[in-house]
């Protein structure tokens, strides 16, 4: 559900076929160019508008965020660096290779390096790996990732290092070695103990709940040296991190300064001005407002742009009435204008049509379009003659929960427009953003829709499909699966594809599972929001990893020149 | 008002023995006089333009070819975050005034659509404010004592409210329901008071007056003086005070659904639209311009329009 906010925070995009012309042009020349080596030192400035959620990896779960908690922490594995697929390979970090499973892999161990160590200079053992999971899993502080809690075999009602103790089904033996019990067999356990909540922390120290958030114990190459909440963050570097130990992070910059609660206006001007120290700086995704001021070749030359890995989708109700009919929900699939709503969304350089749930940035994407329409503008005459089919000859009307944000607004405008030419009325129920996913997320709130958006937390559809559309993740509240979509077949074909060892196989079956659930059609696809980023002119390494939301790298991001 | 008096004089005089006919009534007078007066004409004409593109909305819509809520994709330059085609923001023969970024939709047939409902909100608030103002005002100041404490305090608590925070959180709160009558409440409880207590300190000032005595002396019951004798002398005061309050709802309600919080989408505001075109103004600043000419000129109008009212009603009587 926290991944979700990642289309607030920062998000910036991945690399498709744009960024490869960025790449090519800037390449050209010598170490010039956003893509270009960065060189050692200097400070990078991060314009950005709202803070970060978390700054504890238990609590912290949006695209934005983990892409931060790469400079201060270090986890078993991570995801690797590079754009497209590259930057979602699961690659070793704190690990000396991706675990080793049993045969029937439920159970994982994996084996520390030498010389990582803490902000303070003491080592990482796997005492504090096994301590940092089990105070993640403390009911106060357990909102983030929720892998550990789903895979790893705890005893019934156990509520964290603090309230029910160390942990049997974790071994440490040594120092060195780590072992995972799991309650069932996963084949994708490397990407698991590569989430934020398998972040060490040191298992003696005066490490609470509420401490980590406060003040930070690093274990990456940066350490957190001044905090403002809502206002500004600075990092320096941490100088027992040994690059040695790290393939992953290049980490030139000698510090990082963000400054937070910049409109999204005023962080476009500086970011298009380019004056000063914002030569030096990064931001997030540009408004729609100022695509068209971005166009100059110069400016051209520092832009990234590409997929934020994200879907943004209607789901329908499946529960409601007339919506629990398959007929009126294709009916609204075929009346869908999705140009509209790419162009109400900032047109196509900020987001591309969707046809498919899963977005082309998670293997086993298959692409395939079970209702089209000449340009994606809905065929409202199809969609008549299936609702006439499903009986409703006159038309249907249903309410869709929007979340009071422009861009959202704009989207459900489209809807409501295209699906009118259809005799389907869309009534708004505008929520406010604070509360929006708290509302539909809430089974007895939420009403016939919604427009939402779903990120996987690793390029898989196994965590894609089944938070969204799996019968058994229906929840009274923190549901994702707004759809509320129980169907046994779709249930079944989920339990045989995690059962699968092959990650290969299991990745082409989600793909095809992906066209039987659209055939139900329990949500409607919009889009693949896009992310275009302007960085300053003295800004070298930036490219958009496609595992945080599109958002540049940071761990990867330098300065051209620290003169 | 010191002028109180001598307007009583004038408007008492056809109800007092036997008209003469030959003195002008006091509204052809000001009328009159406000003529004479370019700033009145202009604004007067003003309104009457808004008010007219408020009721023909339909008609121009049909003239057009626009609907409100109808998208012209064709409009809008897709590859460039949706900024309209053309210059001044996509003004051309089809569409006279543009069209809004990001969808196309004809901005003209949106300014007259939100004209209406600007207008109907704002005029629903004022009649609702002015009615409940002066019986409360009335009630207040005629009667005095432990009527007039309530009520006085009353009034003394919503005006040291936070009207404007307490509109927003009120409206953020509530479901999302018929929005504009929502509105027209919300203003209504806030904005009764400031007519009421203009009301009250008139009344009580009128009903010490010779004439009222008189009429008590001669049997009158309490609210036939109040209604035959009090109210016919506070016309003026009345007309000035909701003159002035429209424009100040009509601010009001843009501000709200700038906010967010006012007239829901896809219904089209004035407010609304400003505060899209917040994100917009540096690419395409006519989007922001028509709306906020519209609403600044709608508002400018009906204030010049009541200040002058005010001014040659206060200076009339002592003519």
């Amino acid at each position: 559900m926290k991944r979700r906010t990642a289309f607030l925070g920062l998000a910036i995009a991945t690399s498709l076929a744009l960024v490869g012309c960025t790449a090519s042009n800037a390449g050209s020349g010598s170490t010039g160019g956003v893509s270009g080596e960065p060189v050692e030192g200097g400070t990078l400035h991060v314009l950005q508008n709202t803070d970060f959620s978390h700054l504890d990896p238990a609590q912290g779960f949006d695209g934005g965020v983990n892409n931060f908690y790469r400079l201060i922490y270090r986890t078993l594995t991570t995801q690797g660096v590079g754009e497209g697929a590259k930057g979602t390979e699961i690659v070793p970090d704190l690990a000396t290779d991706t675990g080793t499973p049993n045969e029937d892999a439920t159970v994982w161990t994996f084996t520390l390096k030498d010389d990582i160590f803490f902000e303070d200079g003491t080592p990482i053992t796997s005492a504090d790996v096994k301590f940092g999971v089990e105070r993640s899993l403390d009911p106060s502080i357990s909102i983030g990732s929720p892998y550990a809690k789903i895979v790893l075999d705890l005893p019934e009602d156990y509520q964290g290092y603090y309230i029910s103790g160390p942990l049997d089904t974790i071994e440490t033996p040594d120092e060195k070695t780590i072992v995972f019990h799991l309650n069932q067999p996963y084949a994708d356990f490397a990407a698991v103990v590569g989430q934020a909540p398998f972040t060490p922390f040191p298992a003696d120290e005066g490490v609470t709940t509420t401490s980590i958030d406060q003040q930070p114990i690093a274990s990456g190459p940066y350490r957190v040296t001044e905090y403002q909440r809502g206002s500004t963050l600075v990092l320096e570097r941490n100088e027992y991190w040994d690059a040695e130990t790290d393939d992953v992070r290049t980490a030139a910059p000698d510090s990082f300064e963000w400054t937070f609660g910049l409109d999204a206006a005023t962080i476009d001007e500086r970011m298009i001005a380019d004056q000063g120290a914002d030569q030096d700086a990064i931001a997030g995704s540009v408004q729609a407002a100022s695509i068209s001021r971005i166009q100059t070749p110069a400016i051209q030359e520092r832009t990234i742009q590409g997929l934020q890995g994200c879907t943004t989708y209607m789901p329908l109700n499946t529960t409601k009435p007339g919506m629990d009919n398959p007929l009126v929900r294709q009916a609204i699939n075929l009346a869908v204008d999705k140009q509209a709503v790419k162009d109400g969304t900032g047109g196509s350089q900020l987001a591309d049509i969707a046809t498919t749930m899963m977005p082309p940035t998670v293997a086993g994407f298959t692409e395939f379009d079970l209702y089209p329409s000449e340009d994606s503008k809905g065929d409202p005459e199809a969609a008549k003659a299936l609702l006439a089919e499903a009986g409703y000859p006159d038309g249907f009307e249903f309410t869709l929960d929007i979340r009071n944000n422009p861009k959202m607004q704009a989207q459900a405008e489209a809807i409501q427009q295209a699906l009118a030419k259809a005799d389907i009325t869309v009534d708004f129920n505008l929520i406010d953003s604070a509360t929006f996913y708290e509302v539909i997320g809430t089974t007895s709130q939420q009403h016939d829709a919604a427009i939402t958006g779903w990120c996987p937390d690793w390029a898989s559809g196994a965590t894609f499909l089944p938070p969204i559309f799996e019968g058994t993740q229906i929840f009274e509240k923190g549901n994702s699966n707004v759809a509320q979509l129980n169907d046994p077949a779709v249930n079944q074909r989920m339990t045989e594809i995690r059962a699968m060892t092959d990650v290969d196989e299991a990745n082409a079956a989600w793909g095809a599972l992906d066209e039987q659930i659209m055939e139900l059609a329990p949500a409607v696809p919009l889009l693949f929001e896009k992310a275009v980023m302007v960085v300053g002119s003295n800004i070298a390494g930036a490219y958009a990893h496609a595992g945080f939301s599109g958002g540049i790298d940071y761990v990867s991001v330098g300065l051209a020149s620290t003169d | 008002m010191s002028t109180v008096p001598s307007e009583l004089a004038v408007e008492t005089e056809p109800k007092g023995v036997l008209p003469t006919g030959s003195a002008p009534t006091p509204a052809r007078r000001v009328i009159a006089t406000l003529r004479k007066s370019p700033a009145v004409v202009v604004s007067v004409g003003i309104i009457v333009f808004i008010v007219l593109l408020a009721v023909l909305a339909p008609v121009i819509s049909a003239i057009t070819g626009w609907g409100p809520y109808e998208y012209d994709p064709s409009a809008i330059d897709s590859d460039l975050g949706g900024i309209p085609i053309g210059p001044l923001g996509g003004i051309s023969a089809e569409h006279w005034l543009g069209v809004e970024p990001g969808n196309g939709r004809d901005i003209l047939v949106r300014v007259a659509y939100g004209a209406r409902v600007s207008l109907m909100i704002a005029v629903s608030a004022t009649l609702i404010t002015t009615t409940f103002g002066v019986v409360m005002g009335m009630i207040s100041g005629f009667f005095g004592g432990l009527a007039d404490q309530i009520i006085s305090r009353v009034m003394d608590f919503l005006m040291a409210f936070p009207s404007l925070i307490f509109m927003i959180a009120l409206l953020s709160a509530l479901p999302a329901g018929n929005r504009p009558v929502l509105l027209v409440l919300v203003l209504s409880i806030f904005g009764w008071p400031y007519t009421a207590r203009v009301i009250r300190g008139q009344t009580m000032s009128l009903r010490n007056s010779e004439f009222v005595e008189a009429a008590r002396a001669s049997g009158a019951r309490p609210l036939r003086i109040a209604f035959r004798e009090v109210l016919p002398n506070l016309r003026g005061t009345i007309i000035v005070l909701a003159t002035l309050a429209v424009p100040s709802y009509i601010g009001t309600e843009a501000g709200l659904s700038f906010l967010g919080v006012g007239v829901m989408p896809p219904t089209p505001s004035w407010g609304q639209m400003i505060s899209t075109a917040v994100g917009w103004y540096a690419v395409d600043p006519m989007f922001f311009l028509i709306p906020g000419t519209f609403l600044f000129l709608t508002v400018f109008s009906f204030t010049v329009l009541g200040d002058n009212l005010r001014r040659v009603l206060d200076a009339g009587d002592a003519a």
